[in-house]
Formats: C-alpha cells, sequence, structure tokens
C-alpha cells in the first residue's frame, strides 16, 4: 500500500520545497516584463562577447592539436640507407576491413622479394591504422596529413609511387612521431 | 574581435605587419618570430597566455598569397599541429631523424596540371588478341 501511495504522489519529485509566497511579487515581474530587463540582459552578454579575445582557431593559419598517433595520409617508408621497407608480406592487406589495399610482389634481382603493386584505394579507406598496426616492419604508416583532399576522385586511388613519395617527403615527421610513441608500444 | 587586443597588437607590431595580418589571418596578433621554412613562410608563436588565446599560440604567416594549407613543409606541420615543441631547427630528434635522400615538399597540387593521377605500377596480366589475318597464297 506504501508502494502505491508513493506513485500515487503529486509529481514525480513530490512536493516542492520552495516557497512561493516568498518569491517576487507581481509588481517586480510587472517590471521586470515591462522593462524587457531579460533582453537587455542577454543583449548585454553579446556585447561583453564581442570585448573578448576570439577563441576560433583561424585556420589555416593556426590549427588546432594533433596527437603523434593521428591516422590521416598513408605514407610507405624507406631504411636510413634508402632501401624501401616494404616486403610485400601483405599483411596490412589480409587485416584491412575496408579491403581498400591491393597488394602484387615479385622476387627482385638480389632476391629479395618486393611489391610491384602496392595500391590503397583512399576513398574506401576508414583510417582504421591497423594496416599500421599488422605491419612488421613499419612500411606503411599513416601520416600526419589531413589536407590531402582532391578535386576528383582518380586522385585519391594512390599507387606505390605516391605512396613512397609521401614517405619521402614526410620521414623527418613520420619518424619523430614514431620515436614520441615509441615508449608506449 | 576584442577591441583592446587590437589596439594593443597595433601598438606592439605596426602599421604594417597590423595590415597584413587583417588582410589574411583577420586578426590582429603579436608574438615572437620563431622560424621561416624553405618557402618563405614565417612562423610566429606567443605562448603568454595573457596576451594569446591558448590553442592558438602558434601561427604561420603565408609567402603566397594564393595561400594554402599545405604549404607548410612536414617538420613545421608537425610544429603547428601542437605535435612537437620545439621548431624543427631546434629539435634534435627532427634533425637526426631527416635523412639525406628526403625529398623536396610539394603542396597539394590537385586541381592544377601538376595534380597525381593514378596509374598501374604492374604489368597487365591480360594481354589482348589481336587478330592477325594470314595473307591468301
Amino acid at each position: 500500500m506504501a508502494e502505491i501511495e508513493e506513485l500515487q504522489r503529486e509529481g514525480f519529485r513530490g512536493p516542492s520545497d520552495i516557497d512561493f509566497k516568498n518569491g517576487p511579487s507581481a509588481l517586480d515581474k510587472a517590471v521586470h516584463l515591462f522593462f524587457f530587463t531579460e533582453i537587455i540582459r542577454g543583449m548585454w552578454i553579446v556585447l561583453e562577447q564581442f570585448f573578448r579575445p576570439p577563441y576560433t582557431i583561424m585556420y589555416p593559419f593556426e590549427k588546432g592539436p594533433l596527437s603523434p598517433r593521428f591516422r590521416g595520409e598513408h605514407a610507405l617508408r624507406r631504411y636510413p640507407s634508402g632501401e624501401e621497407r616494404c616486403i610485400a608480406c601483405k599483411l596490412c592487406e589480409a587485416i584491412c576491413p575496408a579491403q581498400a589495399i591491393t597488394i602484387e610482389s615479385e622476387a627482385r634481382q638480389d632476391g629479395s622479394r618486393k611489391t610491384t603493386k602496392y595500391d590503397i584505394d583512399m576513398t574506401k579507406c576508414i583510417y582504421c591504422g591497423f594496416c599500421q598496426e599488422a605491419c612488421p616492419v613499419d612500411a606503411i604508416v599513416e601520416t600526419q596529413n589531413q589536407e590531402f583532399s582532391t578535386e576528383t576522385r582518380e586522385e585519391l586511388l594512390y599507387n606505390k609511387e605516391k605512396l613512397l613519395a609521401n614517405g619521402d617527403r614526410a620521414e623527418a615527421e613520420i619518424a619523430a612521431n614514431l620515436h614520441a610513441d615509441h615508449v608506449y608500444r | 574581435m576584442s577591441l583592446y587586443r587590437t589596439l594593443r597588437n597595433l601598438q606592439k607590431e605596426g602599421l604594417k605587419t597590423w595590415w597584413r595580418q587583417l588582410q589574411y589571418i583577420g586578426d590582429a596578433k603579436s608574438g615572437t618570430f620563431v622560424g621561416a621554412d624553405q618557402f618563405g613562410n614565417r612562423y610566429y608563436e606567443n605562448r603568454n597566455g595573457e596576451e594569446e588565446v591558448p590553442g592558438r599560440h602558434r601561427w604561420v604567416d603565408y609567402a603566397q598569397h594564393e595561400y594554402n594549407a599545405t604549404q607548410v613543409p612536414p617538420e613545421w606541420h608537425s610544429w603547428i599541429h601542437h605535435i612537437r615543441t620545439d621548431p624543427p631547427a631546434a629539435d634534435p630528434i627532427i634533425q637526426n631523424l631527416t635523412p639525406p635522400w628526403q625529398a623536396p615538399y610539394v603542396e597539394n597540387l590537385t586541381g592544377t596540371r601538376g595534380a597525381y593521377k593514378s596509374y598501374n605500377t604492374a604489368k597487365p596480366k591480360i594481354s589482348a588478341w589481336e587478330p592477325k589475318v594470314a595473307s591468301r597464297s
């Protein structure tokens, strides 16, 4: 019975603790209503914002913070000697959930296995970072570059040359980011 | 835009810099010159939290009128994105990890004649049949 009375109570919070008899008088409320005090207070807040420094990050002059683990455009890396790292093990191709990577390989004249084709369809890629986690030689990485938008769809079908060129340009940044993160791996 | 801040930065930076900033960044900023990259883009910093809103304390003054976010080379990119604390010239890790074969940086050339165009790097697996008509004797 007590439970039913609890449910039948007025409002789900029960009776209010506030005594409305001690609140503002009808005259006070009428003054606030007819003199637009709330509107003026709101406009005053807007005016205050006008004299404050803007918080907006003025891209592209200023840019927001990024993590060294940020996953952006892909790149294929090289060893410090200039030899390309990728050994065509195809682990990235196997793990890629969007199946965006296509690899074909051949043995080179010196007997080392290298890719002849390493294509990433950047329109399929979901930037999950599994490829760089799967890679045993840190060959495929996702760089911190997020500004690789293109005008046509075809430009996003990256081949091996494009990925290597990305790595060749940004090697210092990629290596520094991997160095910053190496203690957590 | 804060009036006080704009006038203070005008007084600090001088009329010429102030006008250029209003033409490009659209906001008057003052700070110390940190360095310039190979393209002539100039990088500034103001780490005083009283003067500059934290998060907006690093900025670039592009050399070109037709500026573009990808004109920032990768080393400075990691500085301006707050990934690295020090500018590339003062960062020993960036300096040591720069290989001698590092290629010169080019901006995103999409929409221009230099845009990347995809092509096949492997030999095609099928070859078309070319019919040859034997001459009738």
